[in-house]
């Protein structure tokens, strides 16, 4: 325990070296990278060491202002948690070394750096938190310190706008978290997160749901996901990075930790977050495709991924309800894994993003193309990145889903509801997957292959070193975990290795299982080689010729004539019409000599329309209407005050 | 030992089956036909040449045709081809498989876009969109099998002792399972009435214009990987008629491919009489298997206890 707030201190150090060294750019930066990271290796290898290890639970409390106990408790779900915090982290900060360079804002990047190493101890803090008001205090912290963030560049409208959405998003949710803490104070009287499993059953589900809201508007479930697809393309892409790819598990971490906690015998739970997970996995992956921006896409995606990981969870928790051991240890095994997954190659994605941002100066799909030519690292990296998420071996996103589908299959000889939720998931698994490589191969195929469509994409180079270090890491880590999974899933069952109904669990058969895997993997490497040097063999001594694409005999083609994000999804998006509402602006041809014409067609998100006709409008109608309250009178106000004391006096 | 000669064989034989298509689809519009050894011929003539690569691809458009090849070639090495088990299994390999199978088309259709056609474009949007669909209808089929044989690989499902047969006791089931995987063998090897091979517009429509810009020995490994990945279909199919049981490895390879080769009789018999459906009318063709495997699915709750 001592380690990990050593490290915390160390991180929190780096980040206050960069308010100091405000004036030396290079100098702050490297300083507060090199300080950061180290404190984030220290902790990463706290965490794998006795993840791994044989160690109980540590718990360490601290009195706080003679009233409040700051409690601290770090178990196997805890040190799993912590360690894509500190893996992406120091990631993150060292690509932020090439990427932001503007010494003009230079005070800002100091401002940003702080916040980031807030952000890091902040998160590290809310998985290791044992009561209510330490749990609190680190939750806030994090919003907050992940607002600043993302404001970078406030001078933006659009992205203080993201920001005020983000905040309403971070505090509306804490406001339903906070219910439900204050419910179960009022149950148990007690601060402590222990007690919760003494509460009667019947107040458990309204006290989970009220929860799952609250952790389900940082994590970015469907239809509270709309800040994510704001917030995402304002921030600095590393920045992005590890909100996309760590924070937001902040949000299943919190789900899972409640369910654990509250032990509730309801079998609707389960069935709840499994069906949560089933729609927003669908309909992130929909609205993914349905994007030009690719940050934005990038951020649906994420969305997607909260419900692939909601659809493990929600197997293992009807797994446990079910009493089908296997059903729920691959359930909670395969979500943990694809939280661990999911941070690596959101985040290499987001990077590759803000490197194609940085250089051709887009992130436009419909503005891009050819940039594997112009920007090869960055774009092969990107390449790998999208096989990854597209969950396809011999990458690491196949592993994690892998252990879904195993756990769904159990669920197959359930009876009834959790049997066909166990079909359901395992269909929509499938069909995430089609939908998420569709997706992936028009960012890749658009961005990155075919012509440049503008003239900044045709100029783009290569971006800095440490950017592009980075993203060889990662890109190699996705390609690691799709070949030799073994650690890795040995390492998301030791992360579960607390939750009582799936403990000892015997994994021999399944690791035999994963050899195979591992073997196949390999071996479909192999005989790709193997193929490509019997193409290299027949095409030795060849005439190889290069020309044009071929374009019907048309002689005077345009890149103009691509094929476009928009065209590319148009026919799928069409297809789930209901709930990915289009909408089309075309000023029609009416004159017999027509003048300008314009088309243009976008996708709006049906929650963010919902939001506006039934919550904001009315909101605003009836806060317009008391606005006589506010008139500006000092001496009223003063009378406002004393009038609620007396009030309260009465009452109290 | 059968094993691999088996799949040599598959191999072998896997470009001479799609010429039964054309003979057949020769005999109903009276024409005498390609000779059967056609796609040996071609194979052997694009084997032969250089290629043209248009200036606008990169690497990724070279790596498609190897990856598509790789993955169908992955598909019949773990299935049971004839009589034989297949060279490799475990459980949960058909997961592993179909993603497989979804790597190759990421990559044909990154190969496609990287021409900058917009042909080649409409054709991978094309390919993406109908392939979700006939994913789903794949899960539900591996549901049903791991439900009736309560495993999760192609030798386990065809083992003697397993329940998927149609000589076996769930016969009805197993009809609708034969329709729907017809259909989605249709629809992922690009067939009549959802793709037409022989193209006539459409604007060339979905396999055909995503390889327009390949040549020499690239379009050779496309067409192989196609042959394979039809031969893996059809085998599947075949597997789960099985009404008799050979304990002779030749009688049953002998059986085997007689009914493979019928299967692909029937395909040149659909191409013959059926015409193409037009492009909107496909998803509904694509989801009408999923709607009768998950009907299937169904019925077993009360069948299976």
């Amino acid at each position: 325990m001592n380690t990990l707030f050593t490290a915390l201190v160390i991180i929190l150090a780096g980040g206050a070296l960069a308010l100091l060294f405000v004036r030396r750019f290079v100098l702050m930066k490297m300083a507060t990278i090199v300080t950061t990271s180290t404190g984030c290796i220290i902790g990463l290898i706290y965490s794998i060491s006795h993840l791994l290890g044989y160690e109980a639970t540590i718990e360490k409390s601290w009195n706080w202002l003679h009233f409040f106990t700051l409690a601290f408790k770090i178990d196997s779900i805890s040190l799993f948690f912590l360690v894509p915090i500190f893996t992406i982290s120091p990631l993150a900060l060292m690509y932020s070394f090439h990427y932001m360079e503007n010494t003009e804002k230079a005070l800002r990047t100091a401002v940003n750096y702080f916040f980031f190493a807030v952000l890091v101890a902040s998160m590290a803090l809310v998985v290791t938190a044992a009561n209510m008001i330490t749990f609190v205090l680190a939750w806030e912290l994090m919003s907050l310190s992940s607002y600043f963030l993302v404001v970078f560049d406030y001078q933006v409208k659009e992205n203080r706008q993201a920001g005020y959405l983000y905040f309403i998003f971070a505090q509306g949710g804490a406001m339903l978290l906070f219910t439900a803490f204050a419910l179960l104070y009022h149950y148990t009287g007690s601060f402590d997160f222990s007690s919760f499993s003494s509460i009667p059953e019947g107040p458990k589900l309204l006290i989970f749901i009220l929860a799952f809201i609250g952790f389900g508007s940082k994590a970015g479930i469907f239809p509270l996901h709309i800040w994510l697809p704001k917030a995402h393309p304002a921030a600095p892409s590393h920045i992005s990075a590890i909100m996309s790819g760590v924070m937001i598990k902040m949000g299943i971490y919190g789900i899972f930790r409640m369910y654990l906690l509250l032990d509730a015998a309801t079998p609707l739970i389960g069935q709840i977050v499994l069906v949560v997970g089933m729609v927003t996995g669908i309909l992130g992956v929909v609205y993914a495709l349905a994007k030009q921006d690719i940050k934005e896409l990038l951020a649906y995606s994420s969305v997607e991924n909260i419900g692939i990981i909601l659809i493990g969870l929600g197997i293992g928790m009807v797994g446990v309800s079910e009493k089908n051991q296997a059903m729920a240890f691959f359930g909670f095994a395969g979500a943990f894994l694809h939280v661990f997954n999911h941070s690596i190659f959101k985040s290499l994605l987001f990077m590759g993003a803000g490197a194609v941002l940085h250089k051709a100066k887009s992130k436009n799909i419909d503005q891009l193309g050819g940039l594997m030519k112009r920007m090869p690292i960055t774009g092969k990296t990107f390449l790998a990145g999208s096989v990854a998420i597209s969950g396809l071996p011999p990458f690491s996103g196949f592993i994690g889903e892998f252990l879904i589908y195993y756990g769904a299959f159990y669920g197959v000889s359930n009876h009834r509801i959790p049997f066909i939720l166990a079909i359901l998931a395992i269909v929509t698994l499938a069909v995430i997957g089609g939908l998420a490589t569709a997706c992936f191969t028009k960012v890749v195929g658009l961005a990155f292959l075919g012509e440049p469509r503008t003239e900044k994409a045709a100029k783009a180079t290569e971006a800095g070193l440490s950017i592009n270090l980075v993203m060889i890491f990662m890109a190699i880590v996705c390609l690691v975990i799709g070949v030799i999974p073994e650690p890795f899933i040995r390492l998301s069952f030791a992360g579960i290795k607390v939750i009582p109904y799936t403990a000892g669990y015997n994994t021999q058969d399944f690791m035999v299982i994963v050899d195979h895997i591992s073997q196949t993997a390999a071996f479909f490497i192999g005989l790709v080689f193997f193929i490509g040097l019997l193409r290299k063999f027949l095409y030795k001594k060849k005439e190889i010729g290069s020309g044009g694409t071929w374009g019907c005999g048309f002689t005077q083609p345009t890149v103009r004539m691509q094929y476009t994000g928009t065209s590319y999804a148009a026919e799928m998006i069409d297809f789930y019409r209901p709930f990915v509402p289009t909408k089309t602006n075309y000023t029609g041809i009416n004159k017999i000599f027509p003048g300008k014409t314009t088309w243009d067609t976008k996708v709006e998100d049906v929650a963010e329309i919902y939001y506006q006709r039934y919550l904001t409008q009315p909101l605003l109608k009836v806060m317009n209407n008391l606005r006589w309250i506010q008139h500006g009178k000092i001496q009223l106000y003063i009378a406002y005050i004393v009038l609620t004391i007396i009030i309260l006096l009465c009452l109290l | 030992m059968e094993s691999i000669f088996s799949f040599c064989f598959a191999i072998l034989i896997a470009p001479l089956l799609p010429a039964v298509i054309q003979k057949t689809k020769a005999f109903f519009a009276g024409k005498q036909g390609p000779p059967l050894l056609i796609n040996y011929y071609t194979l052997i003539k694009l084997f032969k040449k250089g290629s043209v690569y248009s200036t606008s691809t990169s690497f990724v458009f070279q790596m498609g045709p190897v990856v598509g090849c790789a993955t169908s070639l992955m598909m019949l090495l773990f299935f049971p081809l004839a009589g034989a088990a297949p060279i490799f299994s475990f459980h949960g390999d058909v997961l592993i498989l179909f993603y497989l199978m979804g790597l190759g088309r990421f990559f044909t259709i990154l190969a496609a876009l990287d021409t900058a056609s917009p042909f080649e474009g409409m054709g991978a949007a094309r390919e993406a969109f109908f392939s979700t669909l006939a994913e789903a209808t794949v899960f539900g089929i591996l549901v049903l099998f791991y439900r009736l044989s309560g495993s999760l690989s192609f030798a386990e499902f065809f083992s003697s002792t397993s329940a998927i047969t149609l000589s076996g006791t769930h016969t009805a089931l197993l009809v609708l399972v034969f329709i729907a995987l017809y259909i989605v063998m249709l629809t992922e090897n690009s067939r009549v009435p959802v793709d037409d091979p022989a193209t006539h517009l459409e604007l060339t429509m979905i396999h055909e214009v995503m390889i327009l810009d390949h040549s020499g020995p690239d379009l050779a490994l496309i067409e192989l990987g196609a042959w394979f990945k039809l031969l893996f279909y059809s085998a599947f199919l075949t597997r789960i008629v099985d009404l008799f049981h050979f304990q002779n490895f030749w009688l049953s390879s002998l059986y085997f491919y007689a009914v493979v080769t019928f299967i692909y009789v029937t395909i040149g018999t659909v191409e013959s009489i059926t015409a193409r459906l037009k492009m909107n009318m496909v998803p509904k063709f694509i989801l009408t298997p999923f709607a009768l495997v998950f009907f299937a699915t169904i019925l077993t709750m009360e069948l299976i206890k």
